[in-house]
């Protein structure tokens, strides 16, 4: 494994955007239809509609949110630190996941109350035919209990989308979160 | 008990009220008193030894990690000969943080504001402008370096302690070495940090998290039965207070306030398949049921790192939770993977204070240096689906604290006391080889009882 602290010049730890040149412009129609499936899955999440949510998942999902770590010097902009994650999970851990929250999974019983809230995407054709990278910004506020305070997190989701039947589903997410020190105080919820 | 120098707090307060030795009571305000705060900074923070870091994370010359002791920031670093220095986070000429990164390499640290800069070590190198002496010309130059704590390495992880003259590591480890070697000391290479820790925090006071890591085993059954439900403990939901084998072993505790729990292989076994430990050698019995973390393959380093007596526990009642006193958790957890696998969790934390109403959460990850990178894998993802932020088990923990946290606000509520009552003393399992105080049988209160007793016994002293 890398060591991080002294981690050669990697672009892999390099914050960038889209991959793939091939953009699909906004407004088009798979844009569009890609925007009302980000749509759809935040109200499915919100809503804790999980096996909505699940019917939206690809079997061979990887599902990753690497730390970030503040760097200074030759190094600052090598801040995605993906050797240890705060979810580092695949279909089937998510459906663990999800099974649990139907059971004594106190963390979210009773349920926090969340407001997704998703933009700035942007749509690229992948290498693969019908399937496309989709990289969007992420706002969560996250109300637990009587607490008057939300707990909030930011963060931009970098994911392949892929066509299957008349729907997208999701194959890829990595979830690279503003912080290094997260000010959400777990991550029972799916972002 | 030794009658102790305490302190008395503005209502009047003192220690005995506040810890109530004769009835094995903690009044619930200590979970929120920003007096009492400011007296564990300096009684525990500023004296006892702290876990800082590994040393797989600065593995090369100038490699440093920034964390903290306390509420005090320290640079964590290696030298060019390999010396290992924790070193005050505060410029001595203004104040600032000389260190802004987390982690990096930097072979001189140079303060962003005036420019004084310093070695790995800790020793001032100069500031600009020489010739016109910028740094002043009262002080000695070996008198403006970074202030330094005290450093012990032990089996990889960065201990420190500002108490320069005060006792020493192994006096703080006490009988729990021996248990411990078995976690941290068992192979050639030892542990690896698998990268940087996860840190979030949360809105409660520091010893929240602190008391339940003195190896609380009753919350076990109630906030985390969902492990019941998914079947890792053994019994079932239906059979929880009934059949819950993962609650039977031996508590291990000592007066430092450390404690672990030995939880039998065997038992941990019958979870997984129904073949019987019966009759099994030692050997037999850690190649059906590894530790943690240990492949069959790095079996035959446990005999060469670890005595008899300590490699015979590993495979019949392994340590598997617990924690060292004031703020670390450690969890070395037989757990199964969504694979229907079996490896486990390697990941110990610290429960760093951010003021009396918060608390960092520092979760650290490893996996034996010589496990096959497909081992190191699985030990990841299994540890970051169990513990830490988005972790199964932990998640039900995180939620839990900050609400005790604000009932230790209410003018009533404030005054309740928490009860460790459910005492059954100390006593010897036949056999058993290691030192410190055994509990054996169910688990009860007695190793957070120590807990709360080091606790006591640190803050008594001015």
């Amino acid at each position: 494994m890398v060591n991080y602290a002294t981690a050669a010049v990697e672009k892999a730890g390099v914050m960038r955007g889209l991959v793939s040149t091939n953009r699909v412009p906004l407004g088009s129609e798979i844009y569009n239809r890609l925007l009302e499936t980000l749509y759809d899955e935040a109200a499915a999440l919100d809503e804790r509609r999980f096996d909505d949510w699940v019917a939206m998942l690809e079997e061979d999902l990887l599902y990753t949110a690497p730390v970030r770590l503040t760097r200074n010097g030759p190094n600052k902009d090598r801040d995605v630190m993906r050797t240890m994650m705060h979810f580092d999970d695949n279909y089937s851990s998510i459906l663990m996941r999800t099974g649990r929250l139907s059971k004594s999974a106190w963390a979210e019983d009773p349920p926090s109350r969340t407001r997704r809230f998703v933009t700035n995407t942007r749509v690229a054709e992948c290498e693969t035919a019908g399937e496309y990278e989709v990289s969007s910004y992420l706002y969560v506020e996250r109300s637990r209990f009587d607490v008057a305070h939300n707990e909030t997190l930011s963060a931009e989701r970098r994911d392949i989308w892929r066509l299957v039947g008349d729907a997208y589903k999701l194959a890829r997410r990595e979830i690279i979160v503003d912080q290094s020190t997260l000010g959400m105080s777990n991550l029972a919820i799916f972002l | 008990m030794l009658q102790k120098a305490t302190f008395t707090l503005a209502d009047g307060a003192t220690l005995d009220d506040l810890v109530k030795r004769d009835t094995n009571e903690v009044m619930l305000r200590v979970m929120s008193d920003e007096e009492l705060y400011k007296l564990e900074m300096e009684r525990i923070f500023a004296k006892t030894w702290l876990l800082l870091a590994h040393d797989t994370e600065i593995p090369k010359a100038g490699d440093f990690v920034v964390r903290d002791m306390g509420e005090d920031q320290v640079i964590v670093t290696r030298d060019r000969n390999d010396e290992i220095h924790v070193s005050l986070n505060v410029c001595p000429h203004r104040g600032m943080k000389v260190c802004t990164a987390e982690a990096g390499n930097a072979h001189a640290h140079r303060c962003i504001y005036h420019g004084w800069a310093f070695r790995p070590d800790g020793s001032f190198i100069g500031a600009p402008v020489e010739k016109e002496q910028m740094h002043g010309n009262r002080l000695g130059k070996d008198q403006l370096g970074l202030k330094k704590a005290r450093v012990q390495v032990y089996g990889g992880l960065i201990f420190a302690t500002w108490d320069i003259e005060g006792p020493s590591f192994d006096e703080y480890l006490g009988d729990m070495k021996y248990y411990l070697d078995q976690l941290f000391c068992r192979t050639d290479s030892g542990l690896e940090m698998l990268g940087p820790p996860q840190r979030f925090v949360l809105p409660c006071n520091w010893k929240i998290p602190g008391e339940q890591s003195g190896s609380d085993g009753f919350h076990t059954l109630t906030l985390h039965r969902s492990l019941m439900e998914g079947g890792v403990m053994g019994g079932t939901a239906e059979s929880i207070y009934d059949n819950a084998p993962g609650m039977y072993g031996v508590d291990v505790s000592c007066e430092q306030g450390h404690s672990l729990r030995c939880l039998e292989a065997a038992q941990t076994f019958k979870m997984f398949s129904d073949i019987s430990f019966e009759g099994k050698s030692v050997e037999e019995r850690l190649a059906m049921l590894p530790p943690p973390g240990i492949t069959k393959e790095l079996i035959p380093q446990l005999f060469k790192n670890l005595s008899a007596d300590q490699v015979e526990q590993l495979a019949t009642i392994p340590p598997q939770v617990g924690g060292l006193f004031p703020n670390i958790l450690v969890a070395f957890i037989f757990a199964p993977r969504t694979d229907g696998g079996s490896s486990g969790a390697l990941a110990l934390h610290t429960y760093v204070p951010r003021g009396p109403d918060k608390v960092e959460f520092i979760n650290f990850i490893f996996a034996e240096k010589d496990a096959p990178e497909q081992v190191k894998r699985d030990m990841l993802q299994n540890s970051i689906q169990q513990t830490g932020t988005s972790g199964i088990i932990e998640q039900d923990d995180a939620d839990t604290w900050p609400q005790i946290m604000r009932n230790a606000r209410g003018v009533v509520s404030k005054d309740i006391t928490l009860k460790y009552q459910a005492l059954h003393g100390h006593e010897r399992p036949e056999g058993w080889k290691g030192g410190g105080l055994l509990y054996p049988g169910f688990t009860k209160d007695d190793t957070q009882w120590n807990w709360w007793m080091a606790y006591y016994n640190l803050m008594a002293e001015a």
